[in-house]
């Protein structure tokens, strides 16, 4: 008989080895059980086609929390960030919009466009930065349970109204007004440039099901502005060797930590004596034994599935019935003989080693969402592209490229349902579309993987191919985060605790949710933090 | 030299006129000037066709704060108003008609005829949102509380209203918390099966609103319109001779207390000395001084139209600018030789409010077209027939029928309103009809269609928004109507807002007059302290 693991962490996402590594840090014996050949989740590099490297799913980088860089030494395990330089839009008139993250060119190419935008642009930067400021304490805080009366959430809730009392009246009612508006209204506050409205606003969309122009999602801007590479806001970056090397390094650094991690060990269910978690048994019939189990998957996972129904209270059943996923979004992963050549900017340049972003005017959002939104993909999508094997050679063979193309709108609940068909002529919708901007792209193209939300759940075992675990809207954040009462990494069941995207803060290849489950288990172990 | 007042009220609107009341109850000298003859701004009865009198604007009171009908005495000057029952139909072809009745138990048992499960969900539902009610009812009875700006006050009514809100019980609580920022399609969806009852409810909380069901907040669009109320929807107080009624009530009361009119006459600017506002300039050039102002206008009336803008700190402007008004509903009123046959209705039904949207997804398309600035292919409405409770509105058999159709934007994509628009619009709303009660176009005798844009030009209401700004989550509470003057005061010293622009906003009538007034009558009395 071997001596019992002191936790097991359910799922090698990144939260999940985030929440290992701090855990074998502590000293803990940390065991990690991946369901795939890979750990990653649904951050993962792998070879699709022979020579041609992709991350699979997610595929830039801003959100990873710099303290959990910082604390896992994720450099030394790897981890390099190549900055992504420049958003490139073609716009329908051959023209194009250049966002630049250099802020000087930025505003020349403003000043092309709208000249009085260029000056906004100044003063709006100066104001999502102090936004991101006033947002960011509470990302790294356990969300406090406004409806209890304990010591610690009264403690907790005074200082988060202090911390809004101190924000002052006007960015306290400019952060209100985030948190409630339309990313489209909000920016329409500020610039009359269409395509930087609609590049800007591509990001309050990303990973829900609602349009620019719905309330709820001037905040999932906000929320992407949080990036943080090297100190600054709202820089994107590329991991060199794709997502995967980021997981690969968490990875590291929890290995180094002590913990140790088996792939293709599929768990069927957390085991349960006595109303705690004992352990777990994999779906081939191996039980292990632990002090502690932590789940990292989607809160449907966490609780319908790895447990019985019997050991759940109404309300978090009430609670998870109703939270929402509806992945919205969907992945074209190319491989290419040559680089495609964008009408509006021909032939290669400095913008193929940025984001290429298909969002010419909230209009064209909108009307993609309009289709999602009575169950057919976009015919004319918002898409995110970029060329990783231009930064970063080693994802390609010499002289080629791959291309991934981040997809929205493709609803997990398409009219009669997904399948092979839809699936080709839903890449074939980007296709289409992509090449209205790159004639050269249809002959460029070698291979070519399209990802529907139904297969982001069957490949990453994310509900409903959500990639947030669950949408990041107003009511499923912070205590609500995945269900009342239950948004503090606990569960109902002892020892059993949940540390993925779908509790507090969620989404985005963050590690905030892992390493807050971390403090929250080692405080319950009587571990100063 | 002329008369000083010591307030002068800036329009006849129903805010407006209750502040008055307690102005005049408070014994001040007190001026009301209205541009309209006849006082009650957009709850005006008017005989737009000869013999037919209609709610030209609102065809509902909405929440008639009970504080108000008490303290100016309403029912002694003629206010009498009983709950229409039922209160909400929708006809159904080919299945039972839709009915929600004042009881719960009555729209229950009615429910389990279009779906069992909807039928049993009823009271529950019902006892959820009328208990969110009450929280927000209990809010909007006091003025706002003002997080982050400070004061002790604020502290205190900041910590009344968490402990009020707890005593909605731990799990409500945290309920609340996650329904207001929902889209009311989600919440109907989690409650609900049937369509005809999820489209109704639907059109409810996107009222006035450049929002589909589908957006996000829109199930803070269905508390608001719940304020008041036990039941759901809220019903339609029915004024005996029309909400024009109420107005005149108002007026009544108000001038017994001493209180002055002058109807027909236009404002042309705020007098402004010395950084504060001292009177009025009429249009006629004549000056009336004053020791304040209140303005029932909202704030890009009061402030761009009638304020120099010399006065205006540049700070307080672009925050004004900000303001979304963005109107998306029309008004057609219609004279009508006979009583319109809507299938599947009987004549009872007539006395709810009939909404024609089949499903949330209709009114979602609908909302669609208002996104590129077009009119709604097929729109929702919300029709009314007041004449079945009050035969005075029109001839003997005759009968008047107005309906809000939802979405006609202010902002067209091809320009702005004009006469072939209106005309369009008509047509639009009499097809809708028609499809539902296949008898009115032959029985239509007069029509009048107020487009969004006629809504700004005939009452004052900027982008034909009558809620004097979107009542949005981003727009209550402390943010309205503008973030920083949330209290009624605004930057110019002695001027004062109140209406629907302010908090707690449309639909919750008497509420901001009566607390404009508190506010204005402490400042006037600190006033004299000091003097």
């Amino acid at each position: 008989m071997t001596q019992p693991y002191d936790a097991i962490i359910i799922g090698g996402g990144h939260n999940g080895l985030v929440t290992a590594a701090y855990l074998g840090r502590a000293g803990k014996r940390v065991l990690v059980l991946e369901r795939r050949h890979l750990v990653g989740g649904a951050a993962v590099t792998e070879e699709i086609f022979p020579g041609f490297k992709f991350s699979v799913f997610s595929y830039v980088v801003s959100l990873l929390r710099p303290d959990i860089i910082r604390e896992l030494d994720l450099a030394s395990h790897g981890l390099q960030i190549l900055p992504l330089e420049s958003t490139l839009t073609p716009l329908p008139n051959g023209d194009h919009f250049m966002a630049w993250g250099d802020h000087d060119r930025a505003r020349q190419e403003l000043q092309r466009h709208v000249p009085s935008d260029a000056e906004a642009y100044d003063e709006f930067g100066v104001l999502m930065h102090h936004m991101a400021m006033a947002v960011r304490p509470i990302l790294d805080m356990i969300p406090p349970d406004p409806a209890s009366l304990s010591p610690g959430d009264l403690k907790s809730l005074l200082k988060l109204g202090k911390h809004f009392n101190d924000l002052g009246p006007e960015r306290f009612h400019t952060l209100h007004r985030l948190m409630t508006m339309s990313s489209a209204d909000f920016l329409g506050e500020w610039f009359e440039c269409e395509p930087l409205k609609a590049t800007k606003s591509a990001s309050g969309i990303i990973g829900t099901f609602l349009g620019p122009r719905s309330p709820g999602t001037a905040y999932v801007l906000l929320h992407h502005y949080m990036g943080d590479i090297d100190g600054a806001f709202r820089a994107w970056g590329f991991a060199r060797g794709g997502t995967g090397a980021i997981s690969e390094a968490i990875a590291g650094a929890a290995r180094a930590a002590g913990v140790e991690i088996r792939t293709e060990a599929a768990v069927e269910k957390v085991m349960v004596e006595r109303g705690k978690a004992v352990g777990v048994a994999l779906e081939d019939g191996t039980e292990i034994r632990a002090h502690m189990v932590v789940s990292a998957l989607d809160p449907k996972r966490t609780f319908l599935q790895l447990l019985d129904q019997s050991l759940l209270p109404d309300d978090l059943l009430d609670g998870l019935r109703r939270y929402r996923y509806r992945g919205s979004s969907g992945k074209v992963n190319l491989a290419l003989s040559e680089l495609p050549n964008f009408t509006c900017m021909p032939g290669p340049g400095a913008h193929m080693a940025g984001a290429i972003s298909i969002s010419p005017s909230i209009d064209y959002l909108e009307r993609a969402y309009d289709d999602a939104k009575y169950g057919e993909f976009s015919r004319r999508p918002f898409m995110d592209c970029i060329l990783p094997s231009v930064i970063d050679p080693g994802m390609a063979p010499p002289g080629k490229h791959v291309m991934s193309i981040f997809v929205q709108y493709a609803p997990y609940d398409l009219n009669g349902g997904w399948t092979d068909a839809k699936r080709e002529a839903f890449g074939d919708a980007v296709i289409d579309t992509l090449a209205e901007y790159a004639p050269n792209l249809k002959s460029a193209i070698l291979h070519r993987q399209v990802i529907t939300p139904k297969d982001i759940e069957s490949i990453a075992g994310l509900t409903e191919g959500n990639i947030f675990h669950g949408e990041l809207a107003l009511n499923q954040m912070f205590f609500l985060r995945p269900s009342a009462r239950w948004a503090k990494y606990r569960t109902p069941v002892k020892r059993y605790y949940q540390c993925g995207s779908g509790t507090h803060p969620g989404g985005g290849i963050m590690g905030a949710s892992g390493r807050l489950a971390a403090r929250e288990i080692l405080a319950d172990w009587g571990v100063p933090s | 030299m002329t008369k000083r007042y010591d307030v002068v009220v800036l329009g006849g609107g129903i805010e407006s006129l209750v502040a008055a009341g307690y102005f005049g109850k408070a014994g001040l000298d007190v001026l009301v000037v209205d541009s309209a003859e006849t006082v009650g701004g957009t709850m005006v009865t008017t005989e737009s066709v000869p013999g037919f009198r209609f709610d030209s604007c609102l065809d509902s009171a909405g929440f008639v704060s009970p504080e108000v009908v008490a303290d100016l005495a309403l029912a002694h000057h003629g206010l009498k108003y009983s709950p229409g029952e039922p209160l909400m139909v929708a006809p159904n072809p080919g299945g039972p008609a839709l009915r929600l009745s004042a009881d719960a138990e009555a729209t229950a048992t009615s429910l389990k005829q279009l779906s069992p499960a909807d039928g049993e969900q009823w009271q529950a539902f019902t006892d959820r949102i009328t208990g969110f009610a009450r929280l927000l009812t209990d809010i909007y009875r006091n003025p706002t509380p003002r997080p982050g700006e400070g004061g002790a006050g604020d502290m205190i009514s900041l910590l009344r209203l968490a402990a009020r809100a707890r005593l909605l019980g731990r799990v409500e609580l945290m309920e609340f918390l996650r329904t207001f920022p929902m889209p009311v399609a989600d919440l109907l969806d989690d409650w609900f099966e049937d369509d005809l009852l999820k489209g109704a409810l639907g059109v409810v909380a996107v009222r006035h609103l450049a929002l589909g069901p589908r957006s996000a907040g829109t199930a803070f669009g269905l508390l608001h319109q719940q304020v008041g109320a036990a039941a759901i929807p809220r019903g339609r107080p029915i004024i005996s001779g029309g909400v024009g009624h109420l107005a005149w009530a108002l007026e009544v009361s108000a001038r017994e207390r001493g209180v002055e009119f002058r109807t027909g006459t236009a404002v042309a600017q705020i007098g402004v000395t010395e950084g504060a506002a001292t009177g009025i300039v009429l249009d006629s050039g004549e000056e009336i001084s004053a020791r304040a102002v209140m303005s029932g206008y909202d704030v890009q009336r009061t402030f761009f139209n009638l304020v120099d803008p010399e006065h205006l700190d540049p700070e307080f402007v672009a925050k004004a600018a900000r303001i979304r008004y963005r109107g998306v509903a029309a008004k057609v009123n219609l004279a009508l030789g006979e009583l319109p046959d809507f299938t599947g209705l009987n004549a009872t039904d007539l006395h709810g409010t009939i909404v024609l949207c089949p499903s949330l997804n209709d009114l979602e398309r609908a909302y669609d077209h208002t996104k590129y600035g077009e009119v709604s292919k097929r729109p929702a409405l919300e029709v009314v027939v007041p004449s079945v409770s009050d035969p005075s509105l029109a001839p003997e058999g005759a009968h008047v029928l107005s309906a809000w159709l939802h979405y006609a934007p202010f902002h067209l994509r091809n320009g702005s309103w004009d006469d072939s628009d209106r005309s369009a619009l008509g047509d639009l709303a009499l097809r809708t009809l028609q499809d539902a009660a296949p008898n009115i176009a032959n029985t239509v005798v007069g029509r009048e269609v107020l487009t969004p844009l006629d809504l700004q030009t005939r009452f004052g209401l900027s982008e034909g928004q009558v809620f004097q700004g979107e009542v949005t989550l981003d727009q209550i509470l402390f943010m309205r109507p503008v973030p920083g003057w949330s209290h009624y005061r605004t930057p110019l010293a002695g001027l004062y807002m109140c209406g629907s622009a302010t908090h707690p906003g449309g639909g919750i009538t008497g509420q901001s007059g009566r607390l404009a007034a508190a506010q204005l009558l402490r400042d006037l009395k600190k006033q004299v302290m000091r003097t």
